[in-house]
């Protein structure tokens, strides 16, 4: 037993305390935090706003007012106003079927940005008979610049034309387009509050000049409201009762949890691979054959993964929690859910590890070793390509049959229960059963590969000299 | 006194291939048994059935009164023919990692290493990487490791292999050590020499087949001289056509050092010295012992010109440090 543990301890420390690993699966997660960070500070740290000045040709001589009043300040705070509320309701749609408090998150909660968020727009109303050409000529040496103090200087950035019949509709009875000219550069959240905010005064004026609406007494605040689109305020009915249906964070969950277990188990079976194949090729098998058995030295090495594994799932799983909580969003994921996840990494994580252990004794180089390995990836893939299809729909055919297939299965339970609907409780432990089944099968096989394997050199075999391994004694 | 190793009616196959032939061995407690072969020859089949790493098709064998060697391992060291360490490991963890695995307690095994690897001459390589270590360098940690556990039985394939001349004696004179603290050793060799210098035992195997298995005084007795090697004063050539005539000589060779004279099987060597020393002056004359060389050459029979061949090639690269041949019977004149 002793030597057993000395192995895996070795294996573990060879794998952890290396610069590869801190490098790759310990600074990873910690670089994505600071970056992350670094991107949340420069975003709170704008600059100052976009000054110039909108040049407007209005060849139908009706906008002037409508225009000036929605660059006004007034108008720019409804703006900023509507904006902000606009995130919260997404926010709000998100975080829907959950017991998260919209108000509770960053987001959710940030307050209406000030006025001097928005760009600091200047209008210059050009005679409607000035040539396009004529009035686009300074935006090609335009400065687009932000405020500074003691400059009082306003270059123009953008121009824009509007034709009588924009306003007013052509012959036909249509409303095309009005034109745009903008200087290089110009950022296009800036562009786009310009043009959302001529687009309103054009809608706001045909609708005053047209006579069978002016005729109702609507203004056009009580139009835009009767146009608007609603949304479902949807609730999903259980035995239970009713709830509210889910919204998209919710969907993430189960992708999330998938992606953390395939990830742990993955980089832990490959990293029992190479060693393998290492001390295969390093002829330092030997030596370690001379003093333990092969089965100790399998189970060492397995035991020894085991830990690297458990290490990348709980330096991401926890930070993925971290995080979680950052954004109060903890009460997305149920604590069942993570001694799932411990016990499907237990699971997946041996059958894969066996499995890449006789490989990696039957072969002598990696190249070798990848060929064997295709097979066994291909099953691994499934969930990985299927998860979106298992995730609709948690208890199709497809979902159900995945689940009881030895090297999907973990995975596919664990999207399955982290999803929407709930699992038929007795597959649960059925598919358990059928992964602890898998795990013995290929221990077994796995040892007998190892013990003859391990020592055998030259060509590599194939799978019917595997197969003879498995059915010697 | 028992016996480290019996192997009784041992057959091995790697396909169509009779790696080793139903081999009886009985190897003492306490001997220093050399196996000598060519390249091939079943050296390492047999040692790698003797420690379990594989397994015999048929016949018997038992390991330090166990059926395996895997119920003693702790007891056995072994230095397999491939050399392997972990590249990336430190010398000094390696070697405690090792002795561990063979059973040790990691009290104390710090100061073990510390002391063995100060005796090989390697005292600053403990927290030096293996791949930093020159091949002969490897070599020696890995000697270290079969017998840092203080076995009863040490095995080492091929130990002298890719050993500069110093570290050849270096290594020697470790066998030696741990011969006279009354373990069992066997290794095998394709360098005769060195079996003769070392050896209490020789076992020799040819194409699987056991060709010879003596005590090395009963070599000696069992193959007597045959060859009387003679170094004139004045020139070789004159000397030569003087002693051809002598009886019971039945060849002369000569050499750049002197004279071979090859002996009839039943000649009576002394009366040949007499016969020498009375027709030359003579810096020296010898009765030459065979060398476990010409033995195996003479054992293995029909094979032994390509044989030859291959040892001549073997001891040109080889031999370049080894001691004067014994020569108990040389006479100085």
């Amino acid at each position: 037993m002793n030597k057993i543990f000395s192995i895996a301890w070795r294996e573990f420390a060879a794998t952890v305390f290396t610069k590869g690993f801190i490098m790759g699966i310990v600074m990873t997660p910690v670089m994505l935090a600071i970056v992350a960070g670094a991107i949340t500070l420069m975003k709170k740290q704008k600059g100052p706003q976009i000054v110039g000045s909108v040049a407007i040709i209005d060849r139908s001589n009706l906008l002037e007012s409508r225009i000036i009043s929605n660059f006004s300040d007034d108008a720019v705070k409804k703006e900023l106003d509507a904006d902000s509320e606009r995130a919260k309701a997404i926010v709000k749609e998100a975080t829907k079927g959950t017991n998260i408090d919209p108000n509770a998150l960053p987001i959710g909660s940030m307050p209406t940005p000030p006025i001097e968020e928005a760009p600091l727009l200047s209008l210059e109303f050009l005679p409607a008979d000035t040539k396009d050409d004529d009035a686009k000529k300074p935006l090609e040496t335009a400065e687009v610049r932000r405020r500074e103090a003691g400059r009082a200087d306003v270059s123009r950035i953008a121009l824009v034309v509007i034709e009588p019949s924009t306003v007013m509709g052509d012959e036909k009875g249509n409303y095309p387009n009005f034109k745009t000219f903008y200087a290089d550069r110009l950022d296009f959240q800036v562009t786009g509050k310009i043009e959302r905010r001529i687009a309103r005064a054009i809608v706001d004026t045909r609708l005053a000049n047209d006579q069978r609406i002016a005729s109702t007494g609507l203004s056009s605040e009580q139009l835009r409201k009767i146009m608007g689109q609603p949304s479902a305020d949807s609730k999903t009915v259980t035995v239970g009762g009713e709830k509210s249906s889910k919204g998209e964070l919710k969907m993430l969950v189960p992708m999330g949890f998938m992606m953390l277990l395939m990830m742990s188990v993955l980089t832990s079976s490959q990293y029992l691979l190479t060693s393998t194949v290492e001390e295969k090729s390093n002829r330092v098998m030997e030596v370690l054959l001379s003093a333990v058995s092969p089965a100790q030295l399998m189970t060492g090495k397995i035991l020894g993964y085991m830990g690297v594994g458990l290490l990348v799932l709980f330096l991401y799983g926890s930070l993925g929690i971290a995080g979680l909580i950052a954004f109060a969003l903890f009460d997305l994921i149920e604590p069942m859910q993570l001694v799932y996840l411990v016990i499907f990494f237990g699971i997946a994580y041996f059958l894969i590890a066996s499995l890449m252990a006789a490989i990696g004794a039957a072969v002598n180089e990696m190249k070798e070793a990848q060929a064997m390995m295709a097979p066994v990836m291909v099953i691994v893939m499934i969930p990985w390509l299927t998860w979106f299809l298992i995730q609709r729909a948690p208890n199709s055919t497809l979902a159900t049959t995945l689940s009881f297939i030895p090297g999907a299965n973990p995975f596919v339970m664990m999207i399955r229960l982290c999803g929407s609907e709930p699992v038929p409780t007795w597959q649960i432990p059925v598919s358990i059963a059928v992964g602890i089944a898998s795990v013995i099968a290929a221990g077994w096989a796995a040892g007998k590969v190892f013990r003859v394997g391990a020592l055998m050199y030259g060509k590599p075999p194939n799978f019917k000299t595997l197969w003879r391994w498995i059915k010697m004694a | 006194m028992t016996n480290a190793i019996e192997i009784k009616g041992v057959t091995k196959t790697f396909g169509s291939k009779l790696a080793v032939n139903s081999l009886d061995l009985i190897i003492p407690q306490g001997s220093l048994y050399g196996f000598i072969g060519p390249n091939g020859a079943g050296k390492t089949t047999t040692i790698r059935m003797i420690m379990s790493i594989i397994f015999p098709d048929s016949g018997y064998l038992s390991v330090l009164g166990k059926a395996s060697a895997i119920e003693s391992k702790d007891r056995i060291g072994y230095l397999p023919e491939e050399r392997g360490l972990y590249r990336k490991m430190k010398v000094g963890p390696f070697l405690e990692y090792i002795a561990k695995l063979k059973g040790q307690d990691s009290a104390g095994l710090q100061q073990k290493v510390k002391f063995w690897l100060d005796k090989v001459g390697l005292a600053d390589v403990y927290r030096k990487k293996c791949e930093e270590l020159s091949k002969g360098m490897q070599q020696k940690v890995q000697f270290i490791s079969a017998v840092i556990h203080e076995p009863d039985l040490i095995i080492l394939d091929e130990p002298f292999s890719g050993l500069d001349p110093i570290n050849r004696r270096l290594l020697r004179s470790l066998i030696d050590e741990q011969h006279k603290l009354g373990r069992t050793l066997i290794f095998s060799t394709h360098a005769m020499f060195e079996a003769e210098q070392l050896c209490t035992h020789l076992f020799m195997i040819h194409q699987g087949n056991k060709v010879l298995d003596l005590p090395l005084a009963d070599v000696w007795k069992k193959y007597d001289p045959k060859i009387l090697h003679v170094e004139p004063l004045g020139s070789v050539d004159e000397a030569a056509a003087k002693l051809a005539g002598i009886e019971g000589v039945v060849n002369v060779v000569t050499t750049t050092t002197g004279i071979d004279l090859r002996l009839h099987p039943h000649a009576n060597a002394a009366a040949a010295v007499s016969a020498v020393a009375a027709r030359i002056p003579a810096r020296m004359i010898e009765i030459r012992r065979p060398s476990v060389e010409d033995i195996f050459v003479e054992l293995v029979g029909g094979d032994a010109a390509a044989l030859k061949a291959e040892l001549d090639g073997l001891s040109s690269e080889e031999s370049t440090d080894s001691l004067p041949r014994r020569s108990p019977a040389g006479v100085e004149s």
